[in-house]
């Protein structure tokens, strides 16, 4: 009986040590989509996390692309798994803390040059960039170049794909409205001016809600930063991207618009909705307007919308708008493992720079090639006269300035102003207030 | 006399074997315990003398407090944390025990009915129930606004997330209602089990219904109303996943949480050290208002 309860304790114990082991092992396989992996045993295993980008968030499509390159490149197997922007950030954030961040990593300049890169986390892309990529970039747009290098003159981003963010109409309302005379339908441009009558005749018409200047959150910030920007022509930084301008005359006069607007009743805002809400509310027509527009979203929302969603440029005070664009790539975090820097680096340049897999890449992204040399990716597929739409904005895209150090406590600095003034407070004394703790950030982020 | 017989070299063997034997079953829990508790809450206090973030880790004494208690949104924070606790702890607790007052004499059927009800917003999951707050909160195709415009109480639409003067109290409502279903189901339990004979003979001696919750039930379920105000006072401290799914601590930081602006601090802007030392002054309030309700409700426990 003794022995017999020894050998239950021992069994007992081993069992619950077991558990534990099981809970601390490693759990990366799990929702992970596995590559083709043919590499025997001296193989390079690597992981990419990706953000929803385009169909870059879809498992079957990255699937897809990871199979090709291991056509190529049998012994280097890739883990793949999927971030979305509500939680990816504080993901990627444990698992640098952690020391178990991925090999790849899919985002923008914002993130894998101001804010990982600029923390010593990522690896320096130097050698991909050779003299042909940089050329070949930079006949599209000199601004991608600059914006994948740090101040300290490393790349830690390798771009595949670009877009203009801009706003989008709703087609039928403003018909009904007689408000389609205030915008040039050749150019999707309009003027301050044409915007403000626009506002006032869809009012007139009945439509209770024109637009929602949103400022709930972050999310889609770039749509109110944009139409506040442009209004009157205003700068949101310096052109070294180390001051924020908005507390300029142009700045305070197009935030006061905005405000004016409202006030007007021509306008709304809602500090509890974000671009996402926002976004909804258009697709169900609900308000005739949305700030938070692109290509991707387009797709996105199609199947919602039963009216024309028709893609415009911001307003501006002399018609031509400066929109802000998104750039999207790779970056490889320093893991201090050269044989996976380099299997990432292969991997990065298949996706980006190969002549089949280049362009198939930034098709799944939704958006355009920072590579000349790609051309039209879209031409004779189902997709040329929508994205030929999106395409025809791309030379309105502005300043990069989303690469200024401190960049997230500005984002919030931001949404705070936009509800502070509309709350009717002072806009001088807000944007002045905003300016000063972003700047404040980008003094810490610098060193300085 | 009960003289204590001293063990003899047989009985100490048996004893300490079977003490091993305790300890090898504690030992994976304990392991447990000290690894994803015990440790990280001595990281968490050391680190918050540190300015430690993703590339800084430089020892700064109590810089980071003090830097807490001029930083006017950790303020803010602190007094709407409060704010919440204050109102959510005795309308959860008070709500509660009177709704499981009426329903733990029902029928069994009907009882689980009622359980079920009030516990369906804790088993839902809290993503799921503030999808659908959010909706009826919205202001232009929100349930709320329809209902109060079409029967003439307000003239336009209200953003109840986007205003200052009512996002705090629409957290603190959807926070009652995630919060009544764990009280209403040890309430109906711990009034289940107060001793009928005790009733009953108090009846039989005249007292009055009001006179017999008093002096019978509320002593008797006393345990469990502790329990109740110690779990609900730290949930509601630690109110979180509400703020960050629905504004994100705004209008102008008016649901601004001591957690939600740890998370910002820690995981936005990345200063670990700030948001650890936060941390620790959020668990310091924490243990201080615990061992209030200890020492009130615990001494007429005893």
């Amino acid at each position: 009986m003794k022995n017999w309860k020894k050998w239950m304790s021992l069994l007992l114990c081993a069992g619950m040590m077991t558990g534990l082991s099981a809970c601390g092992g490693d759990g990366g396989s799990e929702n992970t989509a596995e590559g083709n992996d043919s590499g025997g045993s001296e193989g390079t295993e690597i992981t990419l996390w990706t953000y929803p980008i385009g169909s870059w968030g879809d498992s079957a499509t990255v699937d897809g692309i990871v199979a090709a390159f291991n056509e190529q490149y049998p012994d280097i197997s890739v883990s793949v798994e999927f971030l979305d922007y509500t939680s990816g950030d504080d993901q990627v954030t444990a698992a640098i803390e952690a020391g178990t961040a991925p090999d790849i990593i899919m985002e923008g300049p914002e993130r894998l040059v101001t804010t990982w890169g600029a923390a010593g986390r990522m690896v320096d892309l130097s050698d991909l960039w050779d003299e042909g990529t940089i050329s070949d970039i930079s006949a599209v747009s000199e601004a991608v170049v600059n914006a994948c290098r740090s101040s300290d003159g490393a790349y830690y981003e390798y771009p595949l794909c670009m877009n203009a963010h801009c706003m989008a109409i709703n087609y039928e309302v403003f018909e009904e409205a007689g408000a389609l005379q205030y915008i040039d339908e050749e150019t999707r441009t309009w003027t301050t001016e044409d915007f403000g009558n626009a506002l006032q005749a869809l009012k007139d018409a009945g439509v209770e809600t024109t637009g929602i200047v949103y400022c709930g959150g972050q999310g889609g910030d770039q749509g109110t930063r944009a139409l506040a920007r442009n209004l009157y022509s205003a700068e949101f930084t310096n052109a070294d991207h180390t001051e924020w301008t908005m507390n300029s005359e142009a700045g305070i006069r197009g935030l006061q618009q905005l405000v004016d607007w409202e006030q007007a009743g021509l306008l709304s805002h809602d500090a509890g909705l974000q671009a996402a809400d926002e976004l909804q509310l258009f697709a169900n027509g609900t308000v005739a307007m949305s700030f938070a527009w692109n290509a991707s979203n387009e797709s996105n929302y199609a199947e919602q919308i039963d009216f024309t969603a028709y893609a415009m440029t911001f307003p501006s005070d002399d018609g031509v708008p400066e929109l802000d664009g998104g750039i999207y790539g790779f970056g490889i975090f320093d893991n201090g493992d050269e044989a996976k820097i380099d299997a990432a680096k292969q991997f990065i340049q298949f996706v980006c720079d190969d002549e089949t897999q280049g362009p198939q890449s930034v098709i799944a992204s939704g958006f355009f090639p920072v590579r000349s040399s790609f051309g039209n990716v879209y031409e004779g597929s189902d997709q040329e006269e929508r994205m030929t739409v999106f395409n025809s904005m791309m030379p309105y895209l502005g300043d990069y300035y989303n690469v200024t150090p401190g960049w997230a406590d500005q984002r919030t600095a931001w949404w705070n102003m936009l509800q502070n003034i509309f709350n009717g407070n002072d806009v001088t004394e807000s944007v002045n207030a905003y300016v000063e703790t972003s700047s404040a950030a980008t003094q810490a982020a610098s060193g300085n | 006399m009960n003289k204590r017989m001293k063990p003899t070299g047989m009985q100490k063997a048996l004893i300490r074997r079977e003490t091993i034997s305790a300890y090898l079953f504690l030992l994976p829990a304990l392991i447990f315990f000290v690894g994803f508790v015990i440790v990280p809450m001595v990281m968490c206090l050391v680190t918050s003398f540190f300015n430690y973030s993703m590339t800084e880790f430089a020892f700064v004494g109590f810089s980071n407090y003090v830097e807490m208690f001029q930083d006017e949104i950790f303020i803010r924070a602190l007094l709407n944390t409060i704010l919440i606790v204050v109102v959510a702890v005795p309308v959860v607790t008070v709500f509660s025990l009177w709704v499981s007052s009426v329903i733990y004499k029902m029928n069994g059927a009907v009882c689980s009915f009622f359980r079920c009800i009030f516990y369906l917003p804790v088993v839902t999951g809290t993503v799921a129930v503030t999808v659908v707050w959010k909706w009826m909160f919205n202001r232009y195709t929100g349930l709320f606004n329809y209902v109060l415009g079409e029967t003439g109480i307000i003239d336009s639409d209200i953003s109840w997330l986007g205003d200052e003067r009512t996002a705090i109290w629409c957290i603190i409502l959807i926070l009652l209602t995630t919060s009544v279903g764990q009280p209403v189901v040890l309430y109906v339990s711990a009034l289940g089990n107060v001793d009928e004979s005790l009733i009953e003979a108090a009846q039989v001696d005249g007292a009055t219904s009001r006179q017999v919750f008093w002096k019978i039930k509320w002593p008797q379920i006393m345990p469990t109303t502790l329990y109740i105000l110690v779990i609900t006072t730290i949930n509601s401290f630690q109110c979180y996943a509400l703020i960050q799914l629905l504004t994100s601590g705004g209008p102008n930081h008016s649901t601004e949480t001591i957690m939600y602006y740890i998370y910002y601090q820690a995981f936005r802007l990345y200063r670990y050290g700030y948001g650890n030392a936060m941390g620790v002054i959020l668990a310091i309030i924490i243990a201080v208002f615990s061992a209030i309700q200890f020492k009130v409700a615990g001494r007429k426990n005893d």
